[in-house]
């Protein structure tokens, strides 16, 4: 099981049954923790409804007590191909 | 002084001339501990970094990091005014006026530009990662504080870019957080030198900037970094130190970067991508300025030295270097704008404690509306950004004791009179009073306090008198008294 993380301003953001574009960075231990991807994805608050935790953080980096599971569905590629 | 004894007298300066010197000389001045068993990225290293900023401490140069074997850290470089002396070469009991002082002599003299050197005498260039190679979780990127937007690489560092066409370098310090392996999103406000050179080139025309981002600097070119002068930065250290800076091209743009630095990170900032930047420990004390789409730097490659060591600075409540090396500068620089446009200043002085917001400046007052000259020039100025309250004292105060600035205002600053206020100005989206539309447009407001009795009050009827032991007393009882304390019954005063 991955360990996400995300940054919102406000928990509307994380609609539940619904495409959502978040940039979230993993949580998983090791050299590469805290970096980031941005996808497209569904959460639940039902923990058992995805593969994936999420934990969210608000915006001044306050934890939140919400948790969250969370399905990646892909990555969502908005670097521009000349920077590849 | 002609200017050749001047340059004679720089040139014997005797600072440190890299990093791993300034280390060594703190550690022989008991202002570093080596710190030998492990320390974790992660959190850990951040917070011995910041309880050392909160207690004045010595600097903690960490040995060992978790999952990264070879490499080390050295925090809170210059967050003492000890370690700012010992950086400039100065002894390090040395007060705070001695080292303006030395600040204003060196930096008033002959520039004296860098020289580049050949890259194999470079330090950086001992490790060469490019291509593939490239990850920046390969250098020990900390987790400064809990919740912050992202580990960050630059929190001690220079971004050198140059204009294209005018080809001023600029080197200045903006945070940079790691977003992924080869992309970094930072913090560089559209008043900057470097975000004016973005605006002004860059974006208008699609075009991606070369940048170069050089940590563990010698820390003269660390300050040079984070001063707001108008010398470019490669002269000002050559200034700070009285030698040349060494340069050194980087392997994937033309820029140069010093050579001594312990790592360089090479890429391009892109104008048709950004990613989220933030939030992060500010030097307010707070972490305020919103997460946001920022500045972009993607990453073409990364050369460091054997052993690298990467610098911390822990930004948050009093004090580490975004107050009191910024404070210093801050002052010292507006002091010289201040005398070159002929004003009578007696000194400009910010208390880091207040996080770089207020100038103190004292002056002999000559003429009416002084006060206001002085903040129209300070808030006028590139400096005007970083701090939105002058508080103007006469040439009697001591404007480094807070008790008598604290004095001045309380009992002269008139509160109808006294107080302008400046509205619609240009501030940063760190101000933790600021509304949350003035910080996402960098919109501010400044006030003026001017503690100086008008100049059209009648000096012997209106000016009241300064009641205090200096001002009152005869010179000869004073004497007496002073001579006497002890055998009253008092202990020495010191
Ligand atoms: C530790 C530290 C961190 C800083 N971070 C930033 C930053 O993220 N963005 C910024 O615009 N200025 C930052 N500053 C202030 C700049 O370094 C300073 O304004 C410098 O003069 C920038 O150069 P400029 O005059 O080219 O803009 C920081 C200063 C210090 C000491």
């Amino acid at each position: 099981m991955n360990q996400w993380e995300v940054f919102v301003m406000d928990m509307a953001e994380l609609a539940e049954g619904k495409d959502l574009a978040l940039s979230i960075r993993t949580l998983n231990p090791g050299r590469h923790k805290y970096t980031y991807k941005h996808v497209r994805c569904q959460v639940s608050t039902n923990l058992d409804k995805h593969p994936d935790r999420l934990q969210v953080r608000m915006g001044r980096g306050q934890l939140s007590a919400a948790k969250f599971s969370i399905q990646v569905i892909e990555e969502i590629r908005r670097l521009p191909p000349q920077y590849a | 002084m002609n200017s050749t004894q001047e340059h004679k007298h720089v040139s014997k300066i005797s600072a440190p001339r890299s990093n791993r010197e300034f280390i060594e000389a703190c550690v022989q001045a008991g202002d570093a501990v080596r710190i030998k068993q492990e320390v974790d990225w992660e959190n850990e290293a951040g917070a011995i970094v910041r309880r050392a900023c909160e207690l004045g401490a010595a600097a903690p140069f960490m040995e060992r990091i978790k999952d990264y074997p070879g490499f080390s850290y050295f925090g809170a470089p210059l967050s003492t005014y000890r370690r700012m002396a010992i950086s400039l070469g100065m002894d390090p009991a040395s007060s705070l006026p001695e080292i303006g002082k030395e600040y204003l002599r060196r930096t008033n003299s002959e520039p004296i530009a860098p020289v580049t050197i050949d890259r194999k005498d470079a330090p950086c260039k001992e490790n060469i990662l490019m291509g593939a190679d490239v990850d920046l979780c390969k250098l020990p990127v900390p987790l400064v504080h809990d919740g912050d937007g992202g580990r960050y690489v630059g929190t001690w560092h220079a971004v050198v870019t140059k204009h294209p066409v005018r080809g001023d370098v600029n080197w200045g310090m903006y945070r940079q957080m790691m977003f992924d392996s080869r992309t970094m999103s930072g913090a560089v406000f559209p008043f900057s030198d470097l975000g004016k050179q973005l605006s002004e080139y860059y974006l208008p025309r699609g075009l991606s900037c070369p940048f170069a981002t050089a940590i563990g600097l010698s820390p003269l070119a660390a300050m040079a970094a984070c001063a707001p002068s108008p010398i470019p930065e490669p002269e000002l250290v050559g200034m700070l130190s009285g030698e040349p800076a060494r340069l050194v091209k980087c392997e994937t743009n033309d820029l140069e970067v010093p050579a001594d630095a312990e790592i360089i990170i090479e890429g391009e900032i892109c104008p048709d991508y950004k990613v989220e930047e933030g939030p992060f420990g500010e030097y307010t004390g707070y972490r305020t300025s919103p997460r946001d789409f920022r500045v972009t730097f993607r990453v073409n490659c990364i050369t460091y030295r054997n052993n690298a060591t990467m610098t911390i600075s822990n930004m948050g409540v009093p004090q580490d270097e975004g107050q009191l090396l910024r404070s210093f500068s801050l002052g010292l620089e507006l002091e010289k704008l201040l005398r070159s446009q002929g004003i009578p200043v007696t000194g400009v002085y910010m208390h880091p404690r207040s996080t770089h917001h207020m100038m103190i400046v004292g002056v002999k007052p000559t003429y009416s509306g002084i006060a206001q000259q002085i903040g129209q020039l300070a808030f006028g100025s590139k400096l005007g950004p970083w701090f939105h309250m002058v508080m103007v004292v006469d040439d009697q105060t001591d404007i480094y004791n807070w008790d008598e600035v604290y004095h001045a205002f309380c009992t002269r600053c008139h509160p109808e009179n006294g107080i302008h206020i400046y509205r619609n100005t240009t501030g940063t989206p760190l101000y933790p009073f600021a509304t949350p539309q003035e910080r996402k447009y960098s919109i501010g407001s400044k006030v003026v306090f001017d503690c100086l009795w008008p100049v059209d009050w009648d000096k012997i009827n209106d000016v009241p008198t300064l009641v205090s032991f200096k001002n009152v007393y005869p010179q000869d009882i004073q004497d007496r008294v002073l001579a006497n304390w002890t055998a009253y019954g008092y202990p020495q005063v010191k």
